[in-house]
């Protein structure tokens, strides 16, 4: 634990500090903004008067032949978001190019590989990591970041020219004279900056820095997988001070005789208590400097991968992270300290005589609970044993709901991001979305004129995210038809912000005050996003355009009489299915580890409980052997007792685990992702992880059995009561 | 005969600490018999107590209960063995402490098919009101009368007590004594007590003295008195 912890936080450190560093070393933009054009020398000095200087970012998106995804290629860039070299080198030739390595990692592309872009075949001479995409977001829209359809690439300038003017975008990246001093002031001067280039050019996309989830999200996850990881720590060393409160009382209920010896003798409480401080202590430290080793090694180059994995992340140099050793260190060993030492005092208060007579008890029990003589005998006795050891099993319960917890968690992604992918794909109302450029008719009968535009959220539940708001007119492809001064709302939106029909939403324009109300009419079924419906003859006027006023077309058909420049974008499935495929791989090795760990501490906790149930019994085991009882009979006793704590313990963690990772949706994720993810476990998770419950436990209690057949009948008469 | 030793050896230790416990034990116990087992600390009586109960192996030798050999029984079969022929009685009473009274008593119960009915057992006992406390809200006469129920609720053929009274009082001595003494004539189980206390031998129907791992002496007693009658 300590080692997986301490390899994650200085993993974590070591890539968030190469991340930070990046915004200066690499010359990280303060922003960009796109144009309808390539703006003119005095539209650059006008800008440039703000107290910026732009620098042109021009980039075309090319489809890569092989893999069926978007290369996204920047001239190499020498003044601002500079490329850091991963792998191989620059290109040096029109016909070479360097692209990012996690796409690369994700297609098996070697340096020295040819791919075919925008129809042209062109040598990967290197990998580059590009500090503006240290997460690929294609679009500051999308849900989820791309690291399997998207790539971003470097070309020489002459390479770029190749490409033509077809899919050229022309961006500009500004930065400012003189830095903005907090987030407030940056957003309050970039906002003043966006209103100065829509006053003087038509703009089709701004993003300031601090908003670019291309560039923040990447730290801002980092960031919070280390309050999750440290949260999983606590909560497991809390889990171990239990058991070793318990181990540790149980040593002093063994040793009572020496304990009592050595009191009568004339040792101080004090003495004992640092003798018996000592072993949990030593090993306490042992775990924390192998650990700690481990963390360094080994599972820091396994959380680096898995980093690697997910972002486009620069080169970077493993630092000490003094947090990471108190973390996994200092605090460990404190709570060991206090929780044995608190333990200890307690126990030790008793007089040596006590001890002698093996009577631990500050009170003397006055009454038993009575169990109804009709019941079975053997059953009594279990009952008996099951209250005897309640610690032990809330203990056991604790970790197998927290290990539960972990399983399903790593369980329920994959087939949750599958059904997800399904509910989608299900709930598209065209194959195809088209958003024109401008207007423009089409022959096809298929298609129907829609309208579509983007606001930004105004509720403080959730971080801003992107509204897609759709003006549909009694459409064959989405069956609902909303009246003047309704609104219809997607299913996602209505879970995620809890919202009810007759609900007033608020929505603002991205790039004015603007704001827009809407009275919710309906629920409609569309996963895909959060999305508001109103008729089109609404969506025009609200939005000041003509009444035939349309920016697309959906069609279950592609759509071959547009032309390519008339398109802005074409929304089909793989568009709608990004958020599930990029979850799928960049969170599949992280929830095999919760797996892993699940499973570890069901054994772990499993093992030491039950042993411990075993060895305080010791003598009344040893007893019964004499008695004639078999040892199966005596594992029907000892082992059955702790096989319905565990069963128990297992039922329990269900709702325990579903409510847990529910709430833990709402809390943590829905702030982490925009848009909308359905909480979907399946049962057959629930059913797996108790599965899994069961056979760790069985591997226990077969180890158990044979402990119980190794307890000599000569401890009876070595026992004293 | 009907418990039968011959040539029983034991040792402890191996070189320099081999230890001889017992040297060739040579004992015939007829069934219904109180057998007393006198002797010092050390003199090997607990060990001969522990081989006749199965629950130790001698080197060599044999014991025979009603024609069964113990050494050609496997731990299964020793284990039944137990189970249908021996009750047991310590002198810290072993009474399992998360059970109560009437529970460590049906501890024994649940090994016979014949038990005796718990309740009148507990009657007889005295510890009917008890019946719901765990071992130590008891006195240790309590206690050991408990540890006597365990072992003759399931009325077996020999009763093994290993110092029965070496934690008690004289009063509960006698009392534990008496009842040890009763359970013997009503149910006519034959019973083996190990003691260091010389006195006791006068209730037994058979006195065999022990030292360093020998028979010294092994006679039948003439002159028995009741348990009620013993002074020490």
């Amino acid at each position: 634990m300590i080692a997986l912890v301490s390899g994650f936080l200085v993993a974590d450190n070591s890539l968030l500090a190469a991340y930070n560093e990046g915004f200066e070393k690499y010359s990280i933009e303060n922003g960009h903004f796109e144009l309808t054009q390539e703006a003119e020398e005095d539209l650059i000095e006008t800008l440039e008067k703000e107290g910026v200087t732009l620098y042109k970012q021009f980039y075309v998106d090319e489809e890569v032949q092989e893999n069926n995804s978007t290369m996204r290629i920047y001239k190499d860039r020498e003044e601002v978001n500079l490329a850091c070299v991963m792998e191989g080198e620059k290109p040096g030739q029109s016909n070479e190019i360097a692209i990012d390595r996690m796409y690369a990692e994700n297609h098996e592309l070697s340096v020295g590989d040819t791919i075919t872009v925008g129809g042209k075949k062109l040598t990967v001479t290197g990998f580059v990591a590009l500090p503006d995409y240290s997460c690929l977001f294609e679009n500051n829209t999308d849900m989820m970041f791309d690291s399997l359809t998207f790539c971003v690439a470097v070309m020489t300038p002459e390479g770029f020219e190749t490409f033509g003017d077809d899919h050229l975008h022309d961006t500009y990246a500004w930065k400012y004279v003189n830095e903005p001093v907090n987030v407030i002031e940056e957003k309050e001067i970039s906002d003043d900056f966006m209103k100065v280039i829509a006053e003087n050019a038509a703009i089709k996309d701004f993003v300031p820095r601090y908003a670019n989830r291309a560039i923040q999200f990447t730290g801002e996850d980092m960031g919070g997988d280390k309050a999750m990881i440290l949260l999983f720590l606590y909560i497991v060393i809390v889990i171990i001070a239990f058991v070793f409160a318990i181990t540790t009382s149980n040593t002093i209920a063994e040793e009572a005789s020496v304990i009592g010896t050595l009191r009568a003798s004339g040792y101080t409480r004090g003495e004992l208590v640092r003798h018996y401080l000592i072993t949990p202590l030593l090993v306490t430290l042992l775990a924390a400097i192998v650990g700690n080793i481990l963390g360094y090694t080994v599972i820091k180059q396994y959380m680096v991968d898995l980093y690697y994995g997910s972002y486009s992340l620069p080169t970077y140099v493993t630092l000490w992270n003094a947090e990471a050793f108190a973390e996994t260190t200092v605090v460990p060993f404190v709570l060991m300290l206090v929780v044995n030492l608190a333990i200890l005092i307690s126990k030790l208060k008793l007089s040596p005589l006590k001890f002698l007579r093996h009577d631990l008890h500050r009170r003397t029990k006055k009454k038993t609970f009575r169990l109804n003589s009709g019941i079975p005998f053997l059953t009594r006795f279990r009952l008996r044993i099951l209250f005897q050891n309640i610690p032990n099993y809330i203990t056991l319960l604790i970790g197998i709901v927290f290990a539960s917890i972990l399983m399903v968690f790593g369980m329920m992604f994959s087939p949750m991001l599958e059904e997800y992918s399904e509910q989608i794909v299900s709930g598209m109302f065209a194959d195809y979305q088209y958003i024109l450029k401008a207007p423009v008719e089409t022959g096809d009968e298929n298609a129907e004129k829609y309208c579509v535009t983007t606001l930004e959220t105004t509720s403080d539940k959730y971080p801003v995210e992107d509204i897609t708001i759709y003006g549909l007119d009694g459409s064959d492809y989405v069956k609902i038809e909303p009246e003047e001064g309704e609104a219809y709302v997607s299913n996602g939106y209505m879970i995620k912000y809890g919202l009810k029909n007759g609900d007033i939403i608020t929505l603002k324009d991205k790039y004015s005050d603007d704001s827009y109300e809407f009275t919710i009419a309906g629920e409609y079924e569309y996963p895909a996003a959060l999305a508001v419906f109103v008729s089109r003859r609404e969506f025009n006027e609200r939005f000041d355009q003509d009444e035939d006023y349309y920016t697309g077309y959906l069609s279950n058909k592609e759509l071959e009489d547009i032309g390519d420049a008339y398109i802005s974008t074409i929304i089909t499935e793989d568009d709608l299915t990004k958020l599930s495929r990029q979850l799928t791989v960049s969170m599949g090795d992280f929830m095999v580890v919760f797996n892993y760990f699940g499973v570890m501490m069901f054994l772990l906790l499993m093992y030491l409980l039950s042993k411990q149930v075993i060895e305080k019994n010791a003598g009344a085991i040893s007893m019964v052997k004499i008695l004639g009882y078999s040892n199966g009979e005596i594992g029907g006793l000892y082992i059955i007792a702790t096989t319905i704590a565990v069963v128990i313990s297992l039922i329990l963690s269900i709702p325990v685990s579903h409510y847990t990772i529910k709430w833990l949706f709402g809390a943590y994720l829905y702030t982490e992702i925009s848009g909308y993810i359905p909480f979907i476990i399946s049962n057959t998770i629930y059913i797996k992880v108790f599965i899994y419950g069961i056979l760790s436990y069985a591997l226990v209690a077969v180890l158990q059995m044979f402990k119980i057949g190794r307890i000599p009948k000569s401890d009876a008469l070595k026992n004293v009561e | 005969m009907f418990l039968e030793l011959k040539g029983i050896k034991k040792h402890f230790g191996e070189g320099e600490n081999h230890v001889e416990v017992l040297n060739g034990i040579d004992l015939e116990i007829e069934k219904g018999e109180i057998c007393v087992l006198l002797g010092p600390s050390g003199s090997g009586k607990s060990t001969l107590l522990n081989i006749i109960g199965g629950i130790d192996s001698a080197d060599s030798g044999y014991i025979s209960i009603a024609g069964e050999k113990t050494a050609e029984m496997n731990e299964k079969r020793l284990t039944q063995y137990r189970r249908k022929h021996l009750g047991y009685v310590f002198q810290m009473y072993n009474l399992i402490p998360n059970l109560n009274i009437r529970e460590n008593v049906e501890v024994g119960s649940y090994l016979s098919d014949h038990p005796l009915e718990t309740e009148d057992l507990l009657r007889t006992l005295g510890l009917y009101e008890h019946r719901h406390k765990l071992p130590n809200q008891l006195s240790g006469g309590q206690q050991q009368r408990t540890a006597i129920g365990r072992a003759i609720v399931k009325n077996p053929d020999i009763l093994l007590c290993d110092e029965p009274t070496g934690a008690l009082d004289y009063k509960t001595s006698k009392e534990i004594l008496k009842l040890i003494e009763e359970v013997n004539q009503k149910y006519g189980n034959t019973v083996i007590i190990v003691t260091h206390n010389d006195a006791i031998k006068n209730m037994a129907d058979r006195v065999i003295k022990l030292r360093d791992g020998a028979v010294r002496k092994n006679y039948k007693n003439e002159h028995k008195i009741s348990a009620a009658e013993l002074e020490w």
